[in-house]
């Protein structure tokens, strides 16, 4: 049996630790001594809970460039994502009823999506070029008179490939239609400044930047006024957007987390950028392994790189060692390799035999490079077993 | 995940799987030419998976073997199992051998099912070149 090997964490992209600063921002409202009260309660604990998130809603709203007003809580991106789409689409008056989107956007969205088309809204799946990005041209071109909504992450979940956000946003704006973003991987890896680019809704997630499971916001632009229809109803919470009791635990968590990533953006960025890089000089010491996504638009923390000559399964196994995301979710004789990959033109094989490498604040030189290593001597051991392969490995 | 994960197998497979994925004994082939090898090979394109099996055989049983795989750690399991198993073993005995004896021996669950298959067709091809 092979010794149990400590584990190199490199699923930043997946979700992170939380940060020590933001647990001690959390525990006061859990404890009987502290402000547990229900934010939403008429009396003085309830006004501290409710203090608290409104101090929160600030800290949000603050790493995006967005009035605090402007930030609904939600239970995460997914939820955030569906509030978004669905909100928009049923809130809508103009009996408009067509989104454009892309097949490299993350499940939520497209199965948001593919929902509402069995409820007749049209939706055009854009496919990328080959390295990712969607064009403000190729979005454009999408667009019909019956157009709604515009729905595009700023960063992919997969391969770290970063839209031309900037760039869009005002020409959907000029044509009158609603711009969503996920910017669950781009929140605090990327600046992101709302008074300058004017989208009009923005998904965002706390445990993505260090803060807990289960918190999340969707901005929804005051002026000019997004409107949604509620997706969940009850006490009218959150402007009458998202009714239910408020985690303040979890919402003082996200707040110190995007205050800490506000504070951090910049070094942050670059230390993990500079990871990352060295983590891809290592790895293309290997002969046949291809980068997945543009690497001069790429978000600091995500490498995406697939194989050849490796079954994806087994390169897996092959790493308890490491903790990555692959890009498969095959678990029998039919496989599914990533659609994501698959939508940049990879195939099967390569898009099966692929690993997302994704970078934190905890990830040190040392790692990187006990990680190189050990995925190049799976590989070349992998490549050494395989019958079709006949040349180096 | 057929097993509960543990540390020292994470993936949950069959401690038999799990042990010969990671050791995978007698991988690896004979050098072209060498007397007395036959070989056999099956592939499934659904699996993405190649098995290929080299038994020498000398004096009607198999006196070495090796084994090379492009698959899952079940389909490397099956052929480090069958290159070892057959070791010893006469033409009569590799013949009886099918996919639900590989997946008894290596405990595999039955969404790898196809790999015991891949496993009985590359001994069938390669007893099948031994008849010609």
């Amino acid at each position: 049996m092979p010794e149990v090997p400590k584990v190199i964490y490199l699923d930043y992209a997946a979700t992170t630790p939380v940060d020590p600063r933001v647990l001690e921002a959390m525990l006061p409202f859990l404890q009987a001594q502290g402000e547990f009260a229900n934010a939403s309660s008429w009396h003085r604990p309830g006004f501290k809970a409710r203090a608290a998130v409104e101090a929160a809603r600030a800290q949000v709203a603050a790493l995006v460039g967005a009035e605090a007003g402007e930030i609904v809580w939600t239970s995460g991106a997914t939820e955030s994502n569906n509030l978004a789409i669905k909100g928009a689409i049923e809130f809508n008056a103009t009996g408009r009823a067509h989104i454009v989107t892309a097949r490299t956007e993350h499940k939520c969205v497209v199965d948001t999506c593919r929902y509402l088309e069995t409820r007749g809204v049209g939706v055009s799946f854009l496919k990328p070029a080959a390295n990712g990005i969607v064009s403000p041209e190729q979005v454009l071109e999408a667009l019909t008179p019956d157009t709604l909504l515009v729905s595009l992450m700023w960063v992919n979940n997969e391969t770290g490939v970063v839209q031309d956000i900037a760039r869009l946003a005002p020409l959907l704006r000029e044509r009158g239609v609603l711009f969503h973003v996920d910017a669950a991987q781009a929140a605090g890896k990327l600046p992101i400044d709302l008074r300058r680019v004017p989208v009009d809704l923005l998904s965002l997630s706390a445990h993505k930047l260090y803060g807990p499971k289960g918190a999340g916001a969707l901005y929804v632009r005051r002026k000019p006024r997004a409107r949604l229809a509620p997706q969940m109803h009850g006490g009218g919470h959150e402007w009458g957007m998202r009714s239910g009791t408020l985690a303040t635990h979890q919402l003082a968590g996200m707040g110190a987390a995007f205050e800490l990533a506000a504070r951090r953006l910049e070094g942050d960025a670059a230390a993990v950028a500079g990871l990352r890089d060295r983590l891809w000089q290592r790895l293309r010491e290997l002969p046949r392994i291809h980068r997945n996504g543009d690497p001069a638009a790429c978000a600091p923390h995500v490498l995406n790189i697939s194989f050849e000559g490796v079954e994806g399964e087994s390169l897996r196994a092959a790493l308890p060692g490491l903790a990555v995301s692959s890009g498969s979710a095959c678990s029998s004789a039919t496989q599914e390799p990533s659609y994501v990959l698959r939508a940049l033109g990879r195939s099967d094989d390569l898009a099966n035999a692929s690993l997302r490498f994704s970078l934190g604040r905890g990830t040190t030189a040392a790692e990187v490079d006990q990680a190189a290593a050990m995925v190049m001597e799976k590989v070349r051991w992998l490549r050494s077993l395989s019958p079709l392969e006949a040349w180096e490995v | 995940m057929a097993q509960p994960s543990t540390d020292a197998n994470p993936f949950g497979y069959s401690e038999a799987v799990w042990r010969l994925f990671n050791q995978a004994p007698r991988a690896g082939a004979f050098a072209p030419g060498t007397a007395g090898v036959v070989a056999g090979t099956a592939q499934s394109n659904a699996a993405h998976a190649v098995l290929r099996i080299e038994l020498q055989l000398a004096g009607g049983r198999v006196a070495d073997s090796r084994f090379r795989a492009y698959g899952c750690p079940t389909t490397i399991a099956v052929g480090a199992w069958l290159a070892g198993w057959s070791l010893g073993r006469t033409v009569a005995e590799l013949r009886a051998l099918g996919a639900a004896d590989l997946r008894a021996a290596l405990e595999f669950s039955d969404d790898r099912a196809h790999c015991g298959l891949l496993g009985e067709d590359a001994l069938r091809n390669a007893l099948e070149k031994l008849q010609r």
